[in-house]
């Protein structure tokens, strides 16, 4: 049946209606955002004005060894302003009941003071006899060190040089310094903080500042009387000329902040609308109602989605209006105020930013929505969708981070990454980039279409789904669970089953990997490794569970009998595939370059590899490898994801699962590629035999090309219309070749896909289980 | 007008491995007839009617509903069915007369159609004080009624209740079963199911006695009750449900107040 779009047009009317009455909602969408920034704005200017305003307590130790003629606070409207903000306390020395140092530890601990300064006896002294010219220890360098690992820093603040040397003791930190006056400096000064308190930091800034200034007056008092000049103390005067307009860096830290906010916002906003269209209409009841209706499954979905797509726009839209005009308030008020340096570093949000992440937001909100709405159909309750939909923002939240990380920038790569190259996409936007944005759009409306068509196509199968919809409360009984898996077993596992085993393969491989890459590096043990990983980690997980959940490890594994045509087409792709498989991971390799010390590892193994028996290589990394991961990927976990008419979902999260065995980023994108197209493989010819072919030829090329580029200068005879010399001295495919391999492989994928009935997959279809909803 | 021929329902069961709610049961039903199916909680009958209204799908079997097949013309059939249960609730935020018309256009019914329609049914329903009253605020005898409304406004031949009386008190329910009673004799072709005997008694020209998924007898009580020799409907319910199974031995079997199967007129008649 059609979809008819009025009837999507009358549930989502409906919905929107419904959602606009129910207050909580309105609340959450449209009062909140209105409200949230200016309380956060004011929240935030007054813990600002706390940290700034609020006076810290000061115990000064021996103030009595300071020079009268040298106070502390020198003449200035800084240094006024600082001393104002200290609640100073003094303790003579004489008055201490033990060691001074001791006394302060505990001031500070006891947070009876913020911080204690420390003046040693003889300071002033040392101070009156240090004179230029009339003693030699004298020179106008000063060190002023503070320091939160005490003991070791405290030592190295002994300046021999120094007329004022600082140490900071920090009473956090276990170990008391051990300060030792050297003959011939000054007697430090002692500042006891807590660095775990912010009081405490705070009170170490502002006495920091007021001894800095009295340093430095001090030392040009000193040149002035040995008639000196005293600027030579300013000898280094960097001036920093900075060609940046204001505009573009006030666009920079919005560029950082906006999709980060939108994209979060357009998140949340999809959340309870989906709960309340899926769950919630399950809790009430009144989903049974619509399913009876005339409308399709399909346009309820459809009519839903709209509705959280909406909600999920509106949320974030409100809330970067309410942010814009919060921000350009605050800035003007700070404008009036003279606070230059807040104004020329953020400036007010400029409106055609905002119109650049609406435009990014309609797909992403629109993916957003479909998952939510997703895994809220899951849900039997609203309470239970929040405990489903969690996973889902803790999921997406990574993604929306990584463009937040230095260096990270709009490529081919992170355009792929889907919601990260949306981001850095927006940023580029909003930071004037255009030529590098509109290069990368297309990569990123591709990836987010894509992923979004995927998403809404999975909302549309939940809600086709009677085990999701009319899902009754389960108890779980694990003697009976495992009673029904041994005495019902079914000829392949079912797709939570495979979905386990995936997961549980992974997380071998992950602790698996960490604890071998301490073994030393040699063939040998390399060999024992991969076995051991291809083995122990990949085959033995589904081979027990083949054995243990499914009646029969033959079709669990979908090994049934190949045909010779199927098994030649494999070799002839995995011939003609390798070309593009090899451009392909040398464009990977130029787009995520791998670091130094990953290339000298790599180059290490490559050389290793080289100087091994080539029987020993293939056996390693092309027969083994080939068989286990295609048993456990194309086979169990095949077979399990395509159960319930889920063939797309078996060759994309197969792909997947294939992939992320990989380990590192670079293979991982490669891998997954090739996942996909081994996947097809897979469910045309119906078996698991011939991506075995498939991926055993691919290694084995990979191996032998790598070797005889190593090995000999020459290219080998007869085929030099296949390969030519690299700059570096290796082997690699001609340019014609490689045009004609792709198109021969495009061929051969075009013939098992729409030419062929393989005899493989009528045999094992045949023996599926009838799931209810068939 | 209706006819089920073998249907089954499984689910899959995390412990048994596969559950069989509904096995392998047969029936039709005219037009201008009352199809009662009766049983305990857990016999089978919910799924079968939310089978019959294309909700769930069957595992096998077959369902032709107004000369649709339920495999390839399940729209149809929606349009051809009302479906009214205990389980179906209203929207709580919609008035009454906003959401009979929100499923009037779901059927493609058009605007002056629908309202005259509506004018109609409300009037017939004794509904035109509620027709504004949001569903939340209404109470249950009211939310029935509209909730009939709803499956009546695209004037389907097929009309399936589902424990439609469940929770109503004695007036309101006696309401029912006269709205009832009346679509049959405008020749609405009707199934009815519940757990309350006399409902059946009352209502049903015929009735299926359903166990564990499956019909342990099928016909009108008179038929039923010569057929089995017992002319108290309950202990007649209660021996085939010993024949089936050994439920006699958790279960009291001697009655303690005989009640008489009351003798109908005539299949088709407004009895209640």
């Amino acid at each position: 049946m059609n979809m008819k779009w009025s009837r999507v047009w009358l549930i989502y009317a409906r919905e929107m209606r419904d959602q606009i009455r129910d207050r909580r909602t309105m609340f959450t969408i449209f009062v909140l955002p209105l409200l949230l920034y200016p309380f956060m704005g004011m929240l935030m200017l007054q813990v600002a004005q706390f940290n700034s305003e609020h006076p810290v307590g000061v115990t000064w130790i021996g103030e009595e060894n300071w020079p009268q003629e040298n106070p502390l606070i020198v003449d200035s409207d800084a240094n006024r302003r600082t001393n104002e903000l200290i609640r100073w306390n003094y303790l003579a020395t004489s008055e201490l009941k033990s060691d001074a140092q001791a006394e302060a530890e505990a001031l500070v601990r006891e947070g009876r003071a913020d911080l204690v300064l420390i003046t040693k006896p003889g300071f002033r002294e040392w101070l009156s006899q240090s004179k230029l010219g009339v003693s030699k220890e004298t020179s106008p360098a000063t060190e002023i060190t503070t320091s939160a690992t005490a003991s070791s820093t405290a030592s190295q603040t002994q300046s021999e040089s120094g007329s004022v040397t600082e140490s900071a003791t920090d009473v956090a930190s276990s170990k008391s310094p051990i300060l030792a006056t050297q003959s011939g400096g000054p007697p430090p000064l002692l500042t006891v903080v807590n660095q775990a308190s912010d009081g405490s930091i705070v009170a170490l800034k502002r006495v920091g500042n007021l001894l800095e200034s009295w340093r430095s007056a001090w030392l040009r008092e000193q040149l002035a009387e040995a008639n000196l000049n005293p600027s030579i103390v300013d000898v280094i005067n960097v001036e920093r000329i900075d060609i940046a307009p204001p505009e573009t860096k006030q666009a920079l830290v919005w560029s950082k902040i906006l999709p980060l906010v939108m994209l979060v916002w357009a998140l949340t906003g999809a959340f309870y609308p989906a709960i309340d269209l899926c769950a919630g209409e399950k809790e009430r009841g009144t989903l049974e109602t619509l399913l009876c209706s005339p409308a399709s499954r399909t346009e309820i979905v459809w009519g839903k989605l709209l509705t959280v797509i909406c909600f999920s726009i509106s949320t974030a839209v409100l809330n970067l209006f309410s942010m814009q005009f919060t921000s350009t308030f605050v800035i003007n008020q700070f404008a009036s105020a003279g606070a230059t340096d807040v104004v020329q570093a953020l400036g007010p949000l400029p409106f055609s930013s905002l119109t650049w992440l609406i435009v990014i937001l309609l797909p992403i909100s629109a993916m957003f929505s479909a998952l939510a709405l997703a895994v809220a159909a899951l849900a039997r309750s609203s309470k239970e969708a929040q405990y489903y939909l969690m996973p889902l923002l803790l999921g997406g939240l990574p993604l929306v981070m990584l463009p937040m990380l230095p260096g990270v920038s709009l490529g081919t790569g992170t355009a792929t990454i889907p919601v990260t190259g949306a981001v850095l996409l927006s940023r580029a936007l909003i930071e004037g980039h255009y030529t590098e944005a509109f290069l990368f759009a297309p990569i990123v409306i591709g990836v987010t279409v894509t992923c979004c068509l995927l998403a809404i196509r999975w909302a549309v199968r939940q809600f086709e789904n009677e085990s999701v919809l009319f899902r009754e409360s389960e108890r779980f009984e694990f003697r009976a669970w495992l009673q029904n898996l041994i005495q019902h077993r079914t000829p392949t596992a079912t797709a939570n089953e495979a979905m386990l085993c995936g997961a549980i393969i992974l997380v071998a491989l992950f602790f698996g990997r960490m604890s071998l890459a301490s073994n030393e590096l040699s063939w040998s043990s390399m060999t024992q490794s991969t076995i051991v990983i291809q083995i122990g980690m990949i085959l033995a997980p589904c081979l027990v569970m083949a054995t243990m959940l499914t009646s029969s490890i033959w079709k669990a594994l979908r090994l049934g009998r190949p045909r010779l045509a199927d098994m030649l087409f494999c070799l002839g792709l995995g011939i003609s595939l390798h070309p593009a498989y090899m451009l392909l991971s040398s464009a990977i390799q130029t787009e995520f370059q791998l670091g130094a010390d990953t290339k000298e590892v790599l180059g290490y193994i490559d050389a290793m590899i080289s100087a091994a028996p080539l029987w020993s290589v293939l056996l390693t990394l092309a027969v083994i490898p080939a068989i286990c991961e295609e048993l456990a990927f194309r086979g169990f976990i095949f077979a399990g994801l395509s159960q319930e008419q889920g063939t797309l979902r078996a060759i994309i999260v197969s792909a997947l699962f294939f992939g992320l065995s990989h380990g590192v980023l670079q293979q991982t994108i490669g891998a997954t590629i090739m996942g996909l197209i081994l996947g097809v493989v897979a469910w045309r010819t119906g078996g698991v035999l011939g991506c075995i072919v498939l991926h055993m030829t691919h290694n084995t090329l990979t191996m032998v090309v790598a070797r005889a580029g190593k090995q000999a200068d020459l290219i080998p005879r007869g085929l030099d219309w296949a390969f030519e010399r690299t700059l570096e001295g290796g082997l690699a495919y001609t340019n014609t070749w490689t045009i004609l391999s792709v198109v021969i492989a495009s061929l051969i994928l075009a013939a098992l896909v729409f030419n062929k009935q393989s005899s493989v997959s009528c045999f094992w279809a045949k023996d599926r289980v009838v799931s209810p909803e068939s | 007008m209706v006819q089920v021929q073998d249907l089954t329902k499984t689910y899959p069961d995390l412990s048994e491995g596969t559950r069989v709610a509904v096995d392998r049961i047969s029936f039709s039903v005219q037009a201008g007839e009352i199809f009662g199916v009766l049983g305990p909680n857990g016999a089978g009958k919910t799924t079968t009617l939310r089978m019959l209204s294309t909700i769930l799908r069957p595992t096998s079997g077959q369902i032709i509903i107004n000369q649709a097949s339920i495999d390839t013309e399940a729209h149809l059939i929606r349009k051809s069915i009302g479906f009214v249960s205990n389980n179906t609730a209203l929207y709580d935020r919609m008035s009454a007369r906003e959401l009979v018309e929100y499923f009037g256009r779901m059927h493609d019914m058009e605007r002056d159609e629908l309202r005259e329609k509506i004018e109609v049914l409300f009037k017939k329903l004794c509904m035109e004080d509620i027709g504004n009253v949001p569903c939340g605020q209404m109470s249950t005898g009211m939310k029935q009624k509209v909730s009939i409304a709803r499956a009546l406004i695209h004037d389907p031949p097929v009309l399936i209740f589902d424990e439609a009386s469940v929770g109503l008190d004695v007036i309101v329910a006696r309401a029912l079963l006269y709205t009832i009673a009346g679509l049959r004799d405008e020749g609405k072709c009707i199934i009815f199911s519940t757990h309350i005997m006399r409902e059946v008694e009352k209502l049903c020209d015929r009735v299926a006695m359903m166990h564990r998924g499956r019909i342990l007898d099928i016909g009108t009580l008179e038929e039923l009750a010569d057929k089995h020799e017992q002319n108290d409907f309950e202990d007649l319910f209660f021996s085939l449900l010993t024949r089936h199974d050994q439920v006699t031995d958790q279960v009291d079997m001697q009655p303690l107040k005989p009640t008489t199967i009351s003798r109908r007129p005539s299949a088709g008649a407004a009895s209640v």
